[in-house]
């Protein structure tokens, strides 16, 4: 799988609203920023996944009424994203991940689930 | 052994980054007592924008030294971001003991208000130019909005307030105690009283990050001369060395408040807290406490206790950040690892305005690189 395989899987996967990440076959390893090869033991044997979509505010900041957000999701892997809404923003929050399109580019977001 | 060194910092400098440069080195040449054409080995390192607005420079080590007329037969760049210059330190020690060359110039700097002024830091310069990255996963984290590099401190403050209960009011502590500090500094650009309230009250720039927790970015050069004899100053030796570079994405570590100064300070955690004075980077309240704990000063989660518990002056318990740190100098060009080298040099010389008396070791910790890859530990004295 090379790098331009993966990131035009990603891009397929949030048009279809799907957060997708990436497996290791060999150790298991899971993680989100696309490599063509596994950034614990090497090997290329791995394959795109998709999330269940579930995770919790691993740690965030509010900046210009933004919250940046370390997202954990389920499966294991965290991500870098903004929370949409504001409400009571919190670690270990529970947030479900909602796509949006801003300057012909689609993202993955957090939801915090209150 | 460094046998000349000097400053040259303005809170904003009209001329070029070269005139500004060339200042700093002629100080350090006259404490030296040594000639321009004795420089035979230069190390600096190089920033987006902050040499006079340039987004990169080819070849820019060549560039500099062609105007500041120095010939030499070494010359070598750092890639560590703040703690640049304390790396390269270590490394013209190494060369001037091989025989590699005999005077060695460090010049760390740059204008930061230039960056400044187009709203961004020198690690955000990648949000107005599409020809630089911070990471190689620029298309998936370009797009949201955050202001990094004090988000991602914030982020790391945050998870320290949850985990370990620390408090805004602690961090504010520090600031307020380094303002004490540079109050006697005798070259401090922020000074005059400062309370808790004050910080607190201060803008919150990245939550829970206050704007008086926060370096603010400067104009200015360090020069460092490193030679085979320390001349007219004191022979300060490196004493212990690590650094250690923590290249994962913050996001992919563990534990966000675990840094790479765990790892540059291993090899000598009982000697760092024999030392006289600390010179601890303080890009942010946050970066001081996490290398506190990082480097076994403090037990993990303790550094908030600490700061309420300790008396930071030069003549106190614990002399942190004497000078009073670069929160309270200005930080040259987005690094303070020249600020740290400069009043640790101060101390060991008994040069100090506010002296830590038999200043013998002086314990510096720098940290840097995008999200804070990079830490160099270092004991140095005599
Ligand atoms: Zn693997």
């Amino acid at each position: 799988m090379g790098l331009t395989e993966i990131y035009n899987q990603y891009e397929k996967y949030f048009k279809g609203n799907i957060l997708p990440y990436i497996k290791c076959n060999n150790c298991n390893y899971k993680f989100y920023y696309p490599r063509d090869m596994c950034p614990e033991c090497g090997s290329d044997n791995l394959s795109i996944e998709k999330s269940n979509g579930n995770g919790k505010i691993y740690s965030y900041t509010v900046s210009n009424k933004n919250i940046w957000a370390i997202i954990e999701m389920n499966e294991g892997f965290k991500f870098y994203a903004n929370i949409t809404n504001s409400g009571t923003v919190d670690i270990n929050k529970r947030i479900t991940i909602t796509f949006i399109n801003k300057n012909n580019k689609t993202l993955p977001y957090g939801e915090i689930q209150d | 052994m460094i046998s000349g060194f000097a400053e040259a910092v303005y809170k904003k400098y009209d001329k070029s980054a070269y005139e500004l440069m060339n200042e700093a080195l002629s100080k350090a040449l006259d404490m030296a007592g040594i000639q321009r054409s004795d420089i035979d080995g230069f190390i600096s390192t190089f920033m987006p924008g902050i040499f006079d607005d340039n987004v990169y420079m080819h070849f820019f080590t060549s560039q500099i030294c062609n105007y500041l007329g120095i010939n030499v037969k070494y010359m070598d760049s750092m890639e560590y971001g703040g703690p640049s210059v304390l790396a390269a330190y270590y490394r013209a020690e190494k060369l001037i003991k091989d025989g590699s060359a005999d005077n060695i110039l460090l010049l760390f700097g740059g204008k930061g208000s230039l960056v400044k002024d187009r709203k961004i830091t020198v690690d955000s310069y990648e949000k107005i130019n599409d020809g630089v990255t911070n990471t190689p996963y620029k298309s998936l984290l370009n797009g949201y909005d955050n202001i990094n590099p004090v988000s991602d401190y914030a982020l790391a403050a945050q998870r320290h307030k949850k985990i370990y209960r620390s408090t805004d009011e602690q961090r504010a502590e520090l600031a307020v105690k380094q303002r004490i500090n540079a109050n006697l500094s005798g070259y401090s650009m922020f000074t005059g009283d400062l309370t808790v309230e004050n910080v607190i009250n201060s803008p919150v720039i990245s939550d829970p990050l206050h704007l008086l927790e926060i370096v603010y970015p400067v104009d200015g050069f360090h020069a460092f001369i490193v030679s085979k004899s320390a001349g007219k100053l004191r022979p300060v030796k490196i004493l212990n060395y690590g650094e250690a570079h923590f290249t994962k994405l913050p996001v992919e570590m563990d534990d966000i408040t675990l840094l790479s100064a765990s790892e540059s300070s291993g090899d000598f955690r009982e000697k760092i807290k024999k030392c006289d004075l600390y010179e601890l980077y303080d890009s942010f309240t946050i970066t001081v406490m996490l290398q506190l704990e990082n480097t076994g000063i403090v037990e993990r989660g303790k550094s908030g206790k600490f700061i309420e518990n300790t008396d930071f002056k030069s003549n106190g318990d614990f002399p942190l950040n004497t000078g009073g740190g670069s929160i309270n100098r200005g930080q040259p060009a987005y690094m303070s690892g020249s600020v740290l080298l400069y009043e640790s040099l101060l101390q060991l010389n008994n040069m100090a305005k506010n002296q830590v008396k038999s200043a013998n070791r002086a314990f510096i910790n720098g940290i840097g690189g995008w999200s804070r890859s990079h830490s160099v530990s270092m004991i140095i004295g005599e």
